[in-house]
């Protein structure tokens, strides 16, 4: 082994070690837990507000036959889009001597989430609308066509009677393999997200405390920052693999505890829809390759978000600097993966490309490539150049170090002239 | 003659416009002990820090154990900076392997003589103590451990007396010593000449960013005249044409400098004025005032580049 990567390795260790074996490390470690826990507890928020009574309501001032009409429609309405936003609830009022106000009377109701409100003839309503052109009057305006339609025919049957069929196995693999490529970008975006900023700390211990001359001394910066990054990526392997473990036993007692009830289901659910079939959802690289290269690009992400997060942490000269660091970090990470996901919904395009090639974006845009084009050899050529970058942005960080830090070596034309 | 470990010549280093080391000179002989003096704001450091490769010289050369390129020995060099500084996090023997480590040493061999190293300066009862829970010497007792733990062939260090106690600057000493015998060449850098008298082969003093003397220790002391101090017999107050212009009195005895070549002439002048001697002594001056007049208002100097400079 050759002295700076012995260095490196020593440096790896012993920064490992020093984080893993702190109380603050389970607190990092089980992080996911009060995400959940607090995900939980806003979700449950949410949905208790949700049903406290506040449904969007439309509302019609009509006579009481049409009225009856009118509500055999919205009650065909939510049959037919049971669920779907834009149906709304419709409520009725028996129209006396001024309909046009009292709708206006009714629309601005404080204590009534009302949209809009109708009044008239429904052959020719008058619908007032709390945003001009919102769904909400549509939906009024398309109450009061079936209404009519059905004053006309005599009842509210369809006139057409569709048959669905399933589109079939294998036919909408396009849509699933977008879906599997964006999937695959997410994960590794919240896994770097989670782990990779962390680096821009990692050299504040050794300036705060003065060690970083005695490493400075004994090993090549490049193996120093090698070292930190990799001790680091060594973090973020270990809090991945927990959490796997974690979910992969999880699932299986799952399964252990609830087999019958999944059998059943599983029974009913290939009367219904026919046998499932993986194939369908396979990435065009097939899932080992595509697993595979997920953990490749993922390691490749960190170790290049990384590298430049520990070299710009490197020289911010106190912890309030590293501090106001890291919302510029969280939002390149942002952009990269926002990058990364257009370039997977968009498969084949100059920007999904575009994405595929810059450094920075290329681990999310290739992982989402793996799942739509079966080539293997653009991941080849993406890990090599991924790689290269690696290496490119770890020199540019030990001599932005070694000059603006150590005040070392004769910097760039620009700065040498200033400097004498 | 013998070999050297480090050669240096004509080292410049620019921090801005501030010139901190001016075309510096050095030769360390194999298996010396060398001492780097000069004032605060000298250049001591910065030059030390480009012997080790730490930063690089704007101008000049420099050889590490024959090598022109210092990282590629640096396993076999111990090294103390200045600004001492350890993980405080870590136990002494972590801390101590973890040095070695870094230069080579097997983590479970530098542990072992890590703690051989400790219990033979007397601190074996804090081995497994975390840092921070150290006194301010003890850690640096630990740095200066970890520093040569891997046995290197060169040892330097920057200030090593600085923040010591009597009892501390002595088990140092008596460090320096055992690892002299051993074969290793130490360089450091002291401003105290106490120090640098009693361990120095040779020494270089940096003065004003420029090297301004380099030899051995009497040599430094040759630098000054002999002084002679001298308490009549008979208690006279004046002594014309004894005592030379520049003589300067304090109490009953009086104070000059003398040639080596003109101490038997005034001697037998001193017989012959019949003032007799209660008490005379003919003294090389110490290092420490060699010391002031080689680098004379230099001193001063530097104290203000260096306020300038921060």
């Amino acid at each position: 082994m050759s002295s700076g990567l012995r260095q490196t390795f020593v440096i790896a260790r012993r920064d490992f070690l020093s984080i893993v074996a702190t109380p603050t490390f389970l607190l990092f470690l089980l992080a996911p837990l009060f995400m959940l826990g607090f995900g939980l507890v806003g979700g449950l928020g949410a949905s208790a507000l949700d049903g406290d009574g506040s449904d969007n309501i439309v509302i019609a001032v009509v006579s009481p036959a049409d009225a009856a009409l009118l509500h055999a429609a919205d009650a065909q309405m939510h049959r037919d889009y049971p669920g779907k936003s834009g149906i709304y609830r419709l409520e009725t009022v028996v129209a006396g001597a001024n309909p046009e106000k009292q709708a206006r009377i009714l629309a601005k109701k404080d204590d009534k989430n009302v949209y809009s409100a109708l009044f008239g003839t429904l052959e020719r309503p008058v619908i007032i609308e709390q945003n001009e052109g919102g769904l909400s009057g549509r939906y009024l305006a398309s109450l009061a066509e079936m209404a009519v339609r059905a004053k006309a025919d005599g009842s509210m049957r369809p006139l057409v009677q569709p048959e669905y069929q399933d589109l079939g196995s294998g036919a909408n693999v396009g849509v699933t393999r977008k879906a599997l490529g964006f999937g695959a970008t997410f994960i590794i975006f919240m896994l770097t997200l989670l782990t990779a900023g962390q680096t821009v700390s990692t050299l504040a211990e050794e300036k705060a405390n003065k060690v970083i001359e005695i490493l400075a001394a004994a090993a090549p910066l490049e193996s120093i920052f090698a070292g930190k990054v990799v001790a680091m990526l060594g973090v973020a392997v270990l809090f991945i693999s927990f959490w796997l473990v974690v979910g992969i036993a999880g699932s299986l007692a799952a399964v252990a505890i609830f087999a019958d009830q999944a059998s059943l289901a599983a029974t009913s659910a290939a009367g219904s829809a026919g046998a499932f079939n993986l194939a369908d959802f396979a990435p065009a690289i097939g899932f080992p390759a595509f697993l595979g290269l997920g953990v490749i690009y993922f390691l490749l992400a960190f170790l290049l978000l990384g590298s430049v997060f520990l070299g710009i942490g490197a020289l911010a000269s106190s912890m309030r600097e590293i501090q106001m660091l890291s919302l510029p970090i969280t939002i390149f990470q942002v952009a990269m993966f926002g990058l990364g996901s257009a370039a997977a919904n968009n498969p084949g395009t100059t920007l999904a490309t575009v994405a595929q090639i810059i450094p920075f974006s290329s681990p999310f845009a290739m992982a989402a490539r793996g799942a739509t084009d079966p080539a293997i050899w653009p991941h080849l050529i993406a890990i090599v150049w991924q790689g290269l970058w690696v290496a490119l942005v770890l020199w540019l960080a030990v001599k932005l170090f070694r000059f603006g830090v150590l005040k070392s070596g004769p910097g760039w034309r620009l700065f040498r002239k200033r400097t004498r | 003659m013998a070999s050297t470990v480090i050669e240096a010549s004509g080292l410049v280093k620019y921090f801005g416009d501030f010139r901190a080391v001016d075309g510096i000179d050095i030769s360390v002989p194999q298996g010396s002990v060398y001492g780097i003096l000069g004032p605060n704001g000298a250049g001591k450091t910065t030059t030390i820090r480009m012997l080790l490769g730490i930063i690089d010289p704007d101008e000049g050369t420099r050889s590490l154990l024959g090598s022109a390129n210092p990282r590629s020995v640096s396993d076999r060099v111990g090294y103390l900076p200045e600004e001492r500084g350890l993980y405080p996090g870590m136990k002494a023997c972590e801390v101590i392997a973890f040095m070695g480590a870094l230069r080579g040493l097997d983590w479970s061999a530098g542990r072992k003589r890590g703690a051989e190293m400790m219990e033979q300066v007397g601190l074996s009862r804090v081995v497994d103590e975390k840092i921070r829970k150290m006194s301010k010497g003890m850690a640096q007792m630990v740095q200066l451990i970890g520093s040569i733990v891997h046995r290197p062939e060169l040892i330097v260090l920057d200030e090593p007396f600085s923040g010591l106690d009597p009892v501390n600057q002595g088990r140092l000493e008596a460090l320096i010593g055992e690892e002299r015998a051993r074969g290793a060449t130490i360089v450091f850098s002291t401003h105290v000449m106490a120090h640098a008298e009693r361990l120095c082969d040779r020494l270089a003093i940096i003065a004003g960013a420029k090297r301004r003397f380099e030899g051995t220790v009497d040599e430094a002391r040759g630098q000054l005249p002999l002084e002679v101090r001298y308490t009549p017999g008979d208690g006279a107050a004046r002594l014309d044409g004894l005592l030379p212009a520049e003589a300067t009195r304090r109490g009953d005895s009086f104070r000059f400098p003398i040639e080596d070549h003109a101490v038997a002439a005034w001697l037998t002048r001193l017989v012959d004025s019949g003032h007799g001697v209660a008490s005379l002594s003919i003294e090389r001056p110490g290092l420490h005032d060699a010391f002031v007049h080689i680098v004379g208002s230099d001193a001063v100097r530097d104290d203000a580049a260096m306020g300038d400079a921060k």
